[in-house]
């Protein structure tokens, strides 16, 4: 028995394959459903952003925890409170990493 | 079924101009220039359910209208509307639990051969439907739509070289499913 070749099975799908579909009015029926603007409006998402992030910066600037976090790290002493230092600056950046990842993922 | 570097340029413009202008125009070419192919990828993915297809596909276009922002020219136009129809497939199929059509992933055995050979394309089409899922949409990829291997893997969003392990299986599969017609084919050459 001779061997069908891989260039055999191509040409037999291919042929098999109906190729690409008609028009038939489908781009009409889409460009009526797109809406007249695509741009999305950034601007409230870097005002929440800011607002969140002043929010944020103004209730720890208040607590000593953030203080006494900062003073233990910088001193090399690693105290509950720099743990919980530590851990919200792993946490945010782990965040952070996964929003980029998702982001690109969506490209 | 592949477009030529010059093609790809003209759609690169296209989004350029639908891109900056908000041009309506630029995306309808854009539409025009792929619509029958994506919609004949998701035919091929809906196991011909032309009306769900449409449906998807019109879907489809419109994520793309939306996001024409994130396309970075880093895949061809159409490599990107692919990728964006297989996923909109995917989460359509998780939504409303569509048959995904799979198959038989045990060992070869072959198709009797027919005696008429306009019966071929319909066993192509059986065999295929035998085939494993993963292992039909590589094919209607590489194969059928002409992307390369490393293109599939990005519509898929598959590592390159599960598309190339399911690219082969999946052929020999068919060659031994197929076989029979390939010696009818032999017997009748040499009588």
């Amino acid at each position: 028995m001779s061997d069908l070749h891989d260039d055999a099975i191509e040409a037999l799908l291919r042929k098999q394959f109906d190729g690409a579909v008609p028009d038939d009015g489908f781009s009409g029926r889409v460009m009526q459903r797109l809406p007249a603007h695509r741009r999305h409006r950034t601007w409230p998402l870097w005002v929440g952003a800011l607002a969140g992030t002043a929010a944020c910066f103004e209730s720890l600037l208040s607590a000593p925890l953030l203080h006494i976090g900062w003073r233990d790290w910088a001193g090399g002493e690693l105290s509950a409170s720099a743990i919980v230092l530590l851990s919200a600056i792993a946490g945010m950046s782990l965040l952070a990493c996964w929003w980029s990842i998702a982001e690109a993922d969506d490209r | 079924m592949t477009d030529s570097p010059a093609e790809a340029r003209i759609d690169q413009a296209l989004v350029i101009r639908a891109r900056l202008g908000n041009d309506h125009r630029a995306f309808e070419q854009l539409l025009r220039r792929h619509q029958g192919m994506v919609r004949a990828q998701l035919h091929r993915l809906l196991h011909g359910d032309h009306a769900a297809a449409d449906d998807l596909a019109q879907e489809v276009f419109l994520l793309a209208w939306r996001k024409l922002d994130q396309f970075r020219g880093e895949a061809r136009f159409s490599t990107w509307l692919y990728r964006i129809a297989y996923s909109c497939f995917l989460q359509a199929c998780r939504k409303r639990s569509w048959p995904t059509g799979d198959a038989d992933d045990g060992e070869v055995e072959r198709l009797p051969a027919p005696p008429y050979a306009v019966d071929l394309q319909l066993d192509v089409e059986r065999a295929m439907q035998r085939l494993s899922l993963a292992e039909q949409t590589v094919l209607l990829h590489c194969v059928q739509l002409g992307l390369s291997h490393e293109e599939t893997s990005y519509v898929l969003a598959m590592p390159l070289g599960t598309v190339k392990t399911h690219a082969t299986r999946g052929k020999a599969k068919l060659k031994a499913w197929l076989a029979p017609w390939h010696e009818a084919n032999d017997k009748e050459r040499i009588s």
